[in-house]
């Protein structure tokens, strides 16, 4: 893999945004999308909830629930139709018109760790795997099923199982539908092509793992979250850099992008020297412009834990400490607006017989 | 107690201790007049003795899970329940009894084990957690209480054995505050002799081998003349030190004899297959194969993985998997071999893991309400004792501490658990304090 970083002299982009409001969910949002009008919000939710918010009034509706976390969302352009995984690894389609479940899908012997569905609303990806001890090392095991399920979104068909080393944590399909991306735990990547299944591209970056020195010998972190950029040969990743103690959380904020249609793979850019602090990325999302792309997660040690970035410079833009863990990073269709999925910490005592609600949905305005 | 006590291992950091650890590496060394010795009788000069030896010597293995692991994911499912966690529950071979969905080999043999599922502890940092649950005690300082293992190395051990009293497999040399108890006094004032030797992984410190200009007769002769000056200096001065120094000595010799028995590399495919192929689980293997060749107790260890203030759910689908084949291998290993019901298995860390998570989807210390499992030697089966909340926010039946803990393990291995210490010119100390009752629900 070759390897090249930016630089540019011109002045940056400026980035403004303000934080219009926060809703509450009950349980921890680990997944969330928005309509293209940015009025309609659905949310995948620790309690398995798979949640309609109506982003004005703020009225919240249940869809359905999954048999444990539901771990992402995402609906299906120009349709009624919302799509959820879980960590009891199904699939399930609602319609959110009609107020059903209109397919359950097993997707998976173990979790959908994500999901993703194609721009165009052809195809959802989901990936799994769970990190068994394949090794002294505590290498991860071979998969014992496809890690990356490719199904139909019309008629909820399979259409493709796609090999990778489990776990694959982190999926992506390129705007124009053509590619799909997995990586896994151990930061490997593998681009194919959709829908043939078609492998095009597989390489590693060792910057998003770490095998513990300190109390522990296993592997964590990996690759937490992709996105393709313009016609999709150009691919982001995040995820944490190498701790040696991977129990700590505390590795550098990292991105890196690749121009992985080049033989070999070229690294374009990564987050430049400086910028990071410590903490998990665990979103990245791609203004609808094209120009700048949000990432964002948990910050362990620095000052942010959202940030912007000029992509074709990868300067960083803008940056806060959002006071929380956040899980997905949304825009809207006009990309006036940005949505948070937010996961506080669980409250310690009951209210009343329950749990405080500690599920958050932000909203900020994108000047 | 009729044992000689030995005052100068009050808390202090012992040398003589430190000196077993290194020479256990002698693999050089080891390896020579060694090779057939791979039996237990073998190690002894008189095979009657040591078949009598054998039969008699009661074992204990714990698996020492550094760290804390998570009580949810384990033993105390609350599948559905805020605190639940992403893992369902599954039933076990004991009727209405469901542990995590990880564990699926264990809950088939739940009914030869039994579970604790309400410990309840103070201590709520690591290595006050592990001081506690290897002592079974309290602090008080000056004084240092020995660990569970210097106790059964004296009550299960024997001098004479070449094999080690007290076996500690930790492939890992790193661990953050279990490094720092590593580094400690283990055996307190029981003296070096009952302190552990350590073995396992990777763990080695070079420069320790015998030299390639030093021939084998040149170093007994060496070593001869060692022992004459320090028995000397040990007789004219009265000194505990030399006489520790000496015991270290001599238990350095006998781990050349059997250092055979500490070779991973030499375990049947067959086995290693089934234990591993990670290294806590080569090591549990390990911890068998000493124990079936005579040692009387094997601490298993791999630095402190179970700490999952960060991604709890992503690190306990790994290690528990592995818990869960080793502890299923291990039982069913040991009743197969005859060997179960003369060796008691303790499954447990320092503590538990919060109900809550944390905003890093971790679980941090817990030790309000926490569960460990047992089986073998004096222990029933298939018992599972005490509750916690639908939320495992606390005990509801049946609350036990550490003293209930340690009263439990020396009942069941037939060690008088409120024998006072023979410790002239020290405040009384007992192996057990305050006569605290062992949980006599799971006690044969």
């Amino acid at each position: 893999m070759q390897e090249e970083t930016a630089t540019t002299t011109e002045k940056p982009l400026e980035v403004k945004t303000e934080l219009l409001k926060t809703i509450k969910l009950p349980t921890a949002v680990l997944g969330v999308d928005v309509s293209a009008d940015g009025q309609q919000i659905v949310a995948a939710c620790l309690d398995g909830g798979v949640y309609i918010v109506d982003a004005e009034t703020e009225e919240t509706r249940l869809l359905e629930k999954h048999d444990s976390y539901a771990s992402g969302v995402a609906q299906v352009p120009g349709t009624s139709v919302v799509i959820s995984a879980g960590f009891d690894g199904v699939l399930k389609w609602h319609d959110i018109e009609e107020k059903r479940t209109i397919r359950s899908v097993k997707a998976h012997e173990f979790w959908s760790w994500q999901m993703a569905v194609s721009n165009d609303g052809s195809h959802v990806a989901s990936v799994t795997g769970q990190y068994l001890t394949g090794g002294y090392k505590y290498e991860p095991a071979g998969e014992t099923e496809g890690s990356v399920a490719v199904f139909n979104v019309q008629s909820g068909d399979r259409v493709c199982s796609l090999a990778h080393v489990p776990p694959v944590q982190s999926v992506a399909i390129s705007p124009n539908g053509r590619y799909l991306a997995a990586a896994n735990l151990m930061g490997e990547i593998r681009v194919w092509e959709l829908p043939t299944g078609k492998l095009l591209a597989n390489w590693t970056t060792q910057d998003l793992t770490s095998w513990g020195v300190i109390k522990s010998h296993c592997y964590i972190g990996g690759v937490y979250a992709m996105a393709f950029l313009g016609d999709g040969t150009e691919l982001i990743v995040c995820g944490m850099g190498p701790m040696r103690d991977p129990m700590a959380g505390n590795g550098k904020q990292t991105w890196q992008k690749f121009a992985w249609t080049e033989s070999p793979v070229r690294k374009v850019d990564e987050i430049h020297e400086g910028d990071h602090g410590r903490g998990l990325p665990e979103t990245v999302s791609v203004h609808p412009s094209g120009r700048f792309f949000v990432m964002a997660g948990r910050l362990a040690q620095g000052k942010w834990n959202v940030a912007f970035f000029e992509t074709g410079t990868g300067r960083m833009l803008q940056s806060m400490d959002a006071k929380n863990r956040i899980t997905k990073a949304v825009f809207s269709g006009d990309g006036s607006k940005l949505f948070f999925g937010v996961a506080e910490g669980q409250p310690k005592k009951k209210e009343n017989g329950v749990f405080p609600d500690f599920g958050r949905i932000a909203i900020f305005s994108v000047a | 107690m009729k044992h000689n006590i030995q005052n100068s291992g009050i808390a202090a950091c012992n040398p003589p201790e430190h000196t077993m650890h290194r020479r256990l590496f002698l693999e050089g060394i080891a390896k020579v007049g060694a090779a057939s010795l791979m039996s237990w009788s073998g190690l002894f000069s008189l095979p009657a003795f040591a078949e009598q030896a054998k039969r008699e010597q009661k074992h204990c293995i714990l698996l020492w899970l550094c760290g804390a692991p998570s009580q949810f994911e384990t033993w105390d499912p609350k599948p559905g329940r805020p605190t639940g966690g992403p893992f369902r529950s599954i039933p076990t071979k004991l009727p209405g009894v469901h542990v995590s969905e990880l564990m699926p080999k264990c809950a088939g043999i739940l009914d030869r084990l039994s579970v604790v599922r309400s410990m309840k502890t103070e201590a709520t940092e690591h290595f006050q957690g592990i001081e506690l649950l290897n002592r079974g005690s309290g602090p008080r300082p000056p004084f240092t209480r020995p660990t569970l293992g210097s106790v059964l190395a004296q009550q299960l051990g024997n001098l004479d054995s070449p094999i080690p009293n007290f076996v500690f497999l930790d492939p890992c040399p790193e661990g953050n505050e279990f490094k720092s108890f590593k580094a400690g006094n283990w055996a307190g004032w029981l003296g070096a002799q009952y302190g552990p030797v350590r073995a396992g992984g990777e763990y080695q410190i070079p420069n320790v081998g015998r030299l390639p200009d030093i021939t084998a007769s040149d170093h007994e002769e060496r070593e001869a003349f060692r022992r004459f000056l320090t028995r000397k200096y040990e007789n004219e001065r009265q000194s505990a030190a030399a006489s520790s120094q000496n015991a270290a000595f001599e238990r350095v010799k006998g781990l050349m004899s059997c250092a055979p028995l500490f070779d991973l590399e030499r375990l049947p495919a067959k086995d290693k297959a089934k234990y591993g192929p990670g290294a806590f689980g080569m090591h549990a293997l390990l911890a068998r194969h000493l124990v079936e060749n005579g040692a009387p107790f094997v601490m298993v260890a791999n630095g402190m993985p179970w700490d999952c203030h960060v991604m709890n759910h992503e690190i306990h689908q790994m290690l528990v998997p592995e818990l869960d084949r080793v502890i299923y291998h291990l039982v069913t290993d040991l009743e197969e071999r005859g060997l179960l019901d003369k060796t008691l298995v303790v499954m447990m860390g320092e503590f538990g893991r919060t109900p809550w998570l944390n905003a890093s989807r971790g679980r941090d210390h817990y030790p309000n309400a926490w569960s460990l499992a047992m089986a073998g030697c004096g222990i029933q089966r298939g018992v599972v004792v005490g509750a916690t909340d639908e939320d495992g926010i606390d005990v509801t039946e049946k609350p036990f501490n550490e003293k209930n803990l340690f009263a439990t393990i020396f009942s069941a291995l037939g060690i008088d658990p409120y024998q006072e210490y023979d410790l002239p010119n020290l405040p009384t100390f007992h192996r057990v304090e305050e006569n605290a009752e062992p949980i006599r629900e799971i006690l044969l």
